[in-house]
C-alpha cells in the first residue's frame, strides 16, 4: 500500500495562544512494501507525522492517502493500520497471546482461526514459548516482539513503528533491527518507522525522510543521501563522528581553506561557502598538506586524528595501517568528496 | 529561574541543613546522656525505638480494649461499674445474642446497607471517575464538588438527609426536597422516614445517603487511578478497533483493579460499621413508629452493640455488646479474608 502525504501540516497551540508548527507541509510518497525510516532530531515533528498517518492526531492541513484513498478524515481503527507504540503500551494485565489476540476480538473472526493467527504471529516474531507469560516476565526485546505481533495479527495495510528501538539496549538494538529488516521482508507490509538514530535509520530502511521542524530536508536511499547531502542540515545530521564544517572559499575551481590550503576542485563559482567534509574522506598522502599528529586515536581498524587546518578543528578519520607515528602527517581530501553548500540557505551547491 | 523559586530552594537548603544539624545536636545529646550506643543500633531495633510513643498508644487503646472485649464477652453477670462478674461461660452470651430477633435484624439490615450501597456506590462512582476524566474545562470545580461530601460532618449531612425526606401521612403540606420533587413530575409524595413509613421507604432513605456520602472518596481514589493510566494503551486499543466501552472493561477496569479492590474491602468494612447515617437521619433509638403498623427497626449491628453499652449497668449486659462487637469482627474477618481470596485471582498490580 502507497502511503501518499499531501501538504501535511500539523500546527500545536499551547495554552497561552502560541503556534507551533510541528509538521509543515510535508509532502512525500512511501512506495508499497518498503521499508521507511523518519529521521530527525527531537521535536523535528516525526512521531507526530507517524500519529497523523496512524490517525491518533488530526492534521491542521493537507491529505494522507493510502493506495488511492483519501483517509485523511477516517478514524484510527478503520485506516487499517498497526502501530507499535515506543513503549509498546502491551496490556500488562493481560498474557501475550490475550495481547496479540485483542486486535482479532474487535473483528470478525472466530476463535479457532484467532488462535491459528496469534500462533502464526508468534511464530513469525519468534516468540511462540512465551505465550502465555505477562508483559511484565519479558525482555525488552522480547516485548518488541510481540508488540509488533499485535500490530500485524489483523493484517494491515501499513505498519508504523514509533521509535521502535530506543527502549533495547545496544546489543539487542542490533538484533532488533535485523528482525525488523526480516519481518517487513516476510509480510511484504509498507513500514514507516520513526528514529532519531541516524544509524539505525541507515542500517534497515530502504528509504530514509530527514525531518527539521516539521520540513522535510530530504528524501532518498540511505547510502545516496549520506554521499549526496542536500543541504547542510543533512550532511551534519548523518555520520558518525560528525562532518566537518567550516567556512571556505573558492578561487578558479580551487575550494580553499584558511589562507591557501587548497582540499578539492569544484566547478562553482568563487565565492564563500559553507565546505564540508567527512572525516573518513581524508587520506594519507605525500603529497596533501601537511598536519601535526598530536592528538591521535587509534581504534583498531580505524585512526582518528583531531588536527588544525587553517585555524578551523577537524577530525580525520584513517585506516590505521596508512598512519605512521611521526610528528606530522600530509593528508588529502578523496576526489569529488570536498561538499560545498550556499553559506545563507545551506543548500548543496552543484 | 524566578524570584520565588530560588527562595523555595534556598528555603529547603536552609531546612535541609537545620536537619542535619538537628541530628548531630541529637547525637551529641546522646552521647551527653550515655546513649550514643543507640546510634549504633541496628535499623530494626532503633524501628522499635522510635515507635515506643505510637506502640504504647496503640497498646492503650486499641490492643488492649479488644483483647478485653473478647475477655467480657466469655463473663457472665459483667457488671462495667463494679467490675465484678459471676464466672464464665463459653459461648453463652454468643448465644443470647444471636437468638435475639432484634440481633438477627440488625444483621438483616447491616447486610442491605452493605450488599446495596457498597456495589452501587462503586459503580456509581467510578463512572463519575470516568466522566470527570473525560471532561477538560471546570474539571477542579467538579472534583472539589463531588468531594466536598468527604470534608463534611456526616451527622450534619443525615441531618440535611432527613429533612430533605422528611413528612408524614398526618401532615402532608409539609413535605421535604424528595417529595416536591416526586409532586413536580406529577406522582404522589411518598411518606419515606415520617410516621407512615415502610420499611423500605427508611432503607432506600438510608441507602441513598450511604451511596452518596461513599462517593466522595471513592471518586478521587479511582480517578487518581483512571489518571495514572498510559494514554498509549487507549490509543493502542483504538487504532486495534475496541470501541469505548470495550476500552472501559479490557483497560480501564483491570488497570486500575488494585484501587477498586482497595475500596471494595474499605468499603464492605465500613458499611459494616454504618452507624452515624442511621442516628441521622431516623433517629436516636433507630426505630420508626407507626402506630398502628408497630416499629420498624433500623438498627445495624453497631447500633445493636451500642444499645447494650448503654445498659451496661445491668449485670450481664455488657458481655452481651462484648459478643455482637466479636461477632462483627468474625464477620468482617470473613468477608475480607473471602475478598482478598478472590482478589488474589483478579486483581492486577
Amino acid at each position: 500500500m502507497e502511503i501518499r502525504l499531501e501538504g501535511l501540516t500539523k500546527v500545536f497551540t499551547d495554552k497561552t495562544g502560541k503556534e507551533t508548527r510541528a509538521v509543515d507541509e510535508l509532502t512525500i510518497t512511501i512506495p508499497s512494501g518498503k521499508l521507511v525510516g523518519l529521521l530527525g532530531p527531537s521535536g523535528c515533528g516525526k512521531s507526530t507525522t507517524l500519529f497523523m498517518i496512524a490517525g491518533l492526531h488530526k492534521p491542521s492541513g493537507g491529505k494522507i492517502f493510502f493506495g488511492d484513498d483519501d483517509v485523511t478524515r477516517l478514524a484510527p481503527e478503520k485506516r487499517g493500520i498497526g502501530l507499535v507504540f515506543q513503549n509498546y503500551a502491551l496490556y500488562p494485565h493481560m498474557t501475550v497471546r490475550q495481547n496479540i489476540m485483542f486486535p482479532l476480538e474487535n473483528l470478525n473472526v472466530s476463535f479457532k482461526q484467532a488462535q491459528v493467527l496469534v500462533e502464526e504471529m508468534a511464530d513469525l516474531v519468534g516468540i511462540k514459548d512465551q505465550l502465555d507469560k505477562k508483559p511484565s516476565q519479558l525482555s525488552g526485546g522480547q516485548q518488541q516482539r510481540v508488540a509488533i505481533a499485535r500490530a500485524l495479527v489483523k493484517k494491515p495495510r501499513v505498519l508504523l513503528l514509533d521509535e521502535p528501538l530506543s527502549n533495547l539496549d545496544a546489543r539487542l538494538r542490533l538484533q532488533t533491527r535485523e528482525e525488523i529488516k526480516r519481518i517487513q521482508r516476510e509480510t511484504g507490509i509498507t513500514t514507516v518507522f520513526v528514529t532519531h538514530d541516524q544509524e539505525e535509520a541507515m542500517s534497515i530502511s530502504d528509504q530514509m525522510v530527514v525531518l527539521n521542524y516539521g520540513v522535510m530536508q530530504q528524501m532518498d536511499a540511505p547510502q545516496d543521501m549520506y554521499n549526496h547531502p542536500d543541504n547542510l542540515f543533512v550532511a551534519k545530521f548523518l555520520g558518525n563522528p560528525p562532518i566537518n564544517t567550516f567556512e571556505g572559499r573558492v578561487e578558479s575551481g580551487h575550494i580553499i581553506v584558511g589562507e591557501d590550503i587548497v582540499v578539492g576542485k569544484t566547478k562553482a563559482k568563487d565565492g564563500i561557502y559553507a565546505i564540508g567534509i567527512r572525516p573518513e574522506d581524508f587520506k594519507v598522502d605525500p603529497s596533501g598538506f601537511v598536519v601535526s599528529t598530536d592528538h591521535i586515536e587509534r581504534i583498531g581498524r580505524d585512526t582518528m586524528i583531531k588536527f588544525n587546518l587553517g585555524g578551523v578543528a577537524m577530525r580525520a578519520l584513517l585506516e590505521s595501517d596508512t598512519v605512521t607515528t611521526s610528528e606530522t602527517i600530509n593528508l588529502m581530501v578523496k576526489p569529488g568528496k570536498v561538499h560545498l553548500f550556499d553559506l545563507e540557505s545551506g543548500s548543496v551547491v552543484l | 529561574m524566578n524570584k520565588q523559586d530560588s527562595r523555595l530552594k534556598q528555603m529547603i537548603w536552609v531546612f535541609r541543613s537545620k536537619l542535619h544539624h538537628t541530628g548531630v545536636v541529637i547525637d551529641n545529646f546522646l552521647s551527653k546522656l550515655g546513649l550514643q550506643f543507640i546510634v549504633r543500633w541496628p535499623a530494626w531495633l532503633k524501628a522499635i525505638f522510635y515507635l515506643i510513643p505510637a506502640l504504647s498508644l496503640l497498646m492503650i487503646f486499641t490492643f488492649y480494649p479488644i483483647f478485653n472485649s473478647f475477655l467480657i464477652s466469655f463473663y457472665t453477670g459483667y457488671n462495667i461499674q463494679r467490675g465484678d462478674f459471676d464466672g464464665y461461660t463459653l459461648f453463652g452470651n454468643y448465644q443470647t445474642v444471636l437468638s435475639h430477633a432484634n440481633f438477627g435484624r440488625a444483621i438483616f439490615n447491616t447486610s442491605m446497607i452493605v450488599l446495596i450501597s457498597v456495589p452501587v456506590t462503586i459503580f456509581v462512582g467510578l463512572m463519575i471517575a470516568v466522566a470527570l476524566n473525560a471532561i477538560k474545562p471546570l474539571r477542579g470545580f467538579y472534583q472539589s464538588i463531588f468531594f466536598l461530601p468527604y470534608v463534611t460532618n456526616s451527622i450534619a449531612i443525615g441531618l440535611v438527609f432527613a429533612f430533605m425526606f422528611k413528612g408524614n401521612v398526618n401532615d402532608l403540606t409539609n413535605l421535604g426536597l424528595a417529595n416536591q420533587l416526586l409532586t413536580w413530575i406529577g406522582l404522589k409524595p411518598i411518606v419515606w422516614i415520617g410516621v407512615g413509613a415502610t420499611y423500605w421507604s427508611a432503607m432506600s432513605v438510608i441507602l441513598i445517603y450511604s451511596v452518596w456520602n461513599g462517593l466522595a472518596f471513592k471518586i478521587i481514589v479511582f480517578l487518581a487511578g483512571i489518571q495514572g493510566i498510559d494514554k498509549q494503551y487507549y490509543q493502542a486499543a483504538q487504532i486495534d478497533g475496541a470501541s469505548r466501552s470495550k476500552s472501559f472493561y479490557r483497560i480501564t477496569v483491570p488497570m486500575i483493579s488494585p484501587m477498586i479492590f482497595y475500596i471494595l474491602i474499605t468499603s464492605v468494612i465500613g458499611a459494616f460499621k454504618t452507624y452515624s447515617s442511621v442516628v441521622a437521619i431516623i433517629n436516636r433509638e433507630g426505630l420508626i413508629t407507626t402506630g398502628a403498623n408497630g416499629t420498624i427497626n433500623l438498627k445495624t449491628i453497631v447500633f445493636y452493640i451500642y444499645d447494650y453499652i448503654g445498659l451496661a449497668s445491668q449485670d450481664g449486659l455488657m458481655s452481651y455488646a462484648s459478643a455482637a462487637a466479636i461477632i462483627l469482627f468474625g464477620i468482617i474477618l470473613v468477608f475480607t479474608v473471602l475478598q482478598l481470596q478472590v482478589g488474589k485471582r483478579r486483581v492486577h498490580y
